[in-house]
């Protein structure tokens, strides 16, 4: 057994020396301070996560795109490309066997083991580390950069920061901030604190994140937001199944939450809510329809 | 007696051989079958042409499906030795270090070593052998004396300890948000797919020493099986080779599950069937359980990343569809 195992050393020391001839053309620093180095012009991506895929449709680069993961159903085209596991358990040998010159991932969600296994063997990793909508708008600079889209990716930031604007200067004229339930997680409940996209989005949209604290993503009982007393209740579903309309069924006996006295409880598509896309100033749009219809009744 | 020596190594070797070629066959199949096709005959060209045009189905055979297979081949071997080891030492046929909760501990210690921050070698190892170590003693504590070879008083403890362990684990688990417990659920079942190479080659490294120290004591746990006056009358300090075996078994298994986490029921399977055909003598059942455990373990392996249309399933649930039935039929003859 031991000098099987020296044989096996021997040859993939062999291996990486055989294989440490790469296609450098650029060294590039990714969202976590790390040089990259990468081709200049990558043709083979594959995008770790379906945040990731939708900013890549969204340049108009999706020719480059070979692999996406397993939630990647944005936009509806996407659906063709093969998939390489879900992105926070991918699967080594589906991206391996794609053959890709860049690989971009995403530092919240992806498994990090993952991430140094693929670098190890040499395909270049480009992490993007969104925290927040200005940050996003670096990193859709930063991946238009990379992929040699520079133009495109500042018109697309341009136009998600004039929608942003759009969004402030109606919110600017509210006299009152109702308070806002997200429930993104129905059995446990689970909502989102300070430090989301999520948070930073009901804020924008004019509401108090009644769920706001330093847990990221903190667990309710029913009888804990019951007592936080929201006027709005927004539950994000993944699909259109029985289970989301159920859980706004249970809510809604709960006649003494001022949600529920109000009829204000909805339903929106998690997608939208919790990827570091540009489809969040969708969301940003949506959110402030529901919580201040009020801004909107002469007109869009 | 020379001429009784020379038939028991003979049949050592036939034994052993016998269950290599076998273990050998589920190798080849381990590397040859995956999500990206390949076939026996490219995979095994990939393998042994270094350097060769296909440099992609290299990479997929050397460093994604080699380690895999590899690391499912120690933990196999280790898992059904562990049984083997445990069955002996505990007089007792359903004895297993996961049933016995001994897994569950070292599942604690090994979390506890992950939100510690701690490297895998030798941080999250010996967290997770301390936590084996305290069930270990959790168990031979809740069953001191004799009743420990009954197989209810063992059964039941064993539910316990893991019933116990595995509230702890979902305790740490909920008061943590910490993102290196992202794939948690899939570890607890059985996860062979994360180590590269080297890592693997540690892990071996580490447990060959042990598989070696438990085959010379396999006589000693023959004439323990006879009896403590038996063992007595042969010399053997019966404190010291049961110590002395618990604490090793246990850092194997430890060892496995800090890379693998919990893939249970190998170290029933396995011994069990094995002792059907070749019988009681440890001397045989240690090397074929070795071989025996690692094949087996591959097989389900690839039953378990080859099964599933999209990704994977942890190969627990593979080791447990098989053992856990075979649990039953076993406490049921018992009974009788």
């Amino acid at each position: 057994m031991i000098p099987r195992i020296t044989t096996i050393l021997t040859s993939v020391i062999i291996v990486l020396l055989a294989g440490a001839l790469p296609l450098v053309a650029k060294t590039a620093m990714d969202q976590l301070g790390r040089e990259i180095q990468m081709p200049d012009d990558p043709q083979r991506i594959v995008a770790l996560a379906p945040s990731i895929t939708e900013i890549i449709f969204a340049l108009g680069q999706q020719d480059r795109l070979k692999g996406i993961t397993q939630y990647s159903n944005y936009p509806a085209e996407a659906a063709k490309l093969p998939r390489v596991g879900s992105y926070v358990r991918l699967d080594l040998e589906r991206i391996v066997a794609l053959n890709p010159d860049l690989c971009i991932a995403i530092k919240d969600g992806n498994p990090k083991e993952t991430i140094e296994r693929l670098q190890s063997l040499n395909i270049p990793v480009f992490a993007v580390n969104p925290r927040n909508l200005a940050t996003m708008m670096q990193t859709i600079r930063r991946v238009g950069e990379i992929l040699n889209a520079s133009a495109k990716a500042k018109t697309l930031v341009e136009d998600m920061r004039s929608r942003m604007q759009r969004v402030d200067a109606l919110v600017a004229r509210i006299d009152h901030r109702p308070r806002v339930f997200i429930q993104i997680g129905i059995s446990p409940i689970i909502s989102a604190g300070t430090n989301t996209f999520v948070h930073e989005l009901i804020i924008r949209a004019g509401g108090i994140n009644v769920a706001s604290g330093s847990r990221a993503y903190p667990h309710f009982s029913r009888e804990k937001v019951l007592a936080l007393a929201p006027d709005v209740l927004i539950i994000t579903s993944m699909s259109r199944s029985g289970a989301f309309e159920k859980a706004k069924t249970d809510w809604s006996r709960l006649s003494d939450m001022p949600a529920v006295r109000h009829q204000r409880i909805y339903t929106v598509n998690s997608d939208v809510f919790d990827r570091p896309s540009p489809r969040l100033l969708d969301a940003l749009e949506i959110l402030t329809r529901l919580l201040h219809p009020e801004l909107f009744k002469d007109g869009p | 007696m020379i001429l009784n020596l020379k038939h028991h190594i003979t049949r050592l070797i036939w034994i052993s051989l016998v269950l290599l070629v076998f273990l050998l066959i589920a190798f080849s199949l381990g590397l040859s079958i995956g999500p990206t096709q390949s076939g026996m005959r490219s995979a095994f060209s990939a393998l042994f042409s270094i350097g060769d045009s296909d440099s992609v189905l290299h990479s997929i055979i050397w460093r994604i499906r080699l380690p895999r297979v590899l690391l499912a081949t120690i933990v196999g071997a280790t898992l059904s030795l562990g049984g083997l080891v445990f069955q002996a030492l505990l007089r007792n046929p359903l004895a297993e270090p996961f049933i016995l909760g001994i897994s569950g501990g070292s599942a604690i210690g090994a979390i506890i070593g992950i939100l510690l921050g701690l490297s895998r070698f030798p941080g999250i190892c010996f967290t997770s052998f301390l936590g084996s170590l305290g069930t270990l003693a959790l168990i031979l504590i809740m069953s001191t004396g004799k009743s420990i070879l009954r197989k209810d008083a063992l059964l039941l403890s064993g539910v316990m300890v893991n019933a116990f362990c595995s509230a702890i684990i979902m305790f740490l688990v909920s008061i943590t948000q910490d993102a290196r417990l992202h794939n948690i659920i899939f570890w607890l079942m059985g996860d062979l797919s994360a180590p590269d190479l080297p890592e693997v080659a540690t892990l071996g490294a580490i447990l060959i020493p042990c598989f070696i120290l438990v085959f010379v004591f396999s006589h000693a746990m023959n004439i323990l099986m006879m009896g403590k006056d038996m063992a007595l009358t042969m010399g053997i300090n019966i404190k010291a080779v049961t110590l002395i075996l618990l604490i090793v078994t246990s850092f194997m298994v430890s060892a496995t599950v800090s890379f693998s986490g919990l893939i249970g029921f190998v170290g029933l399977v396995i011994p069990h069937l094995l002792r059907l055909v070749l019988g009681p003598d440890h001397r045989f059942l240690v090397p074929a359980c070795l071989f025996g455990g690692a094949a087996y373990l591959v097989l389900c392996d690839l039953l378990a990343r080859t099964l599933p249309q999209q990704g994977e399933m942890p190969a627990g649930v593979i080791t447990a569809l098989i053992g856990a039935p075979l649990f039953i039929i076993l406490l049921k003859k018992s009974r009788k």
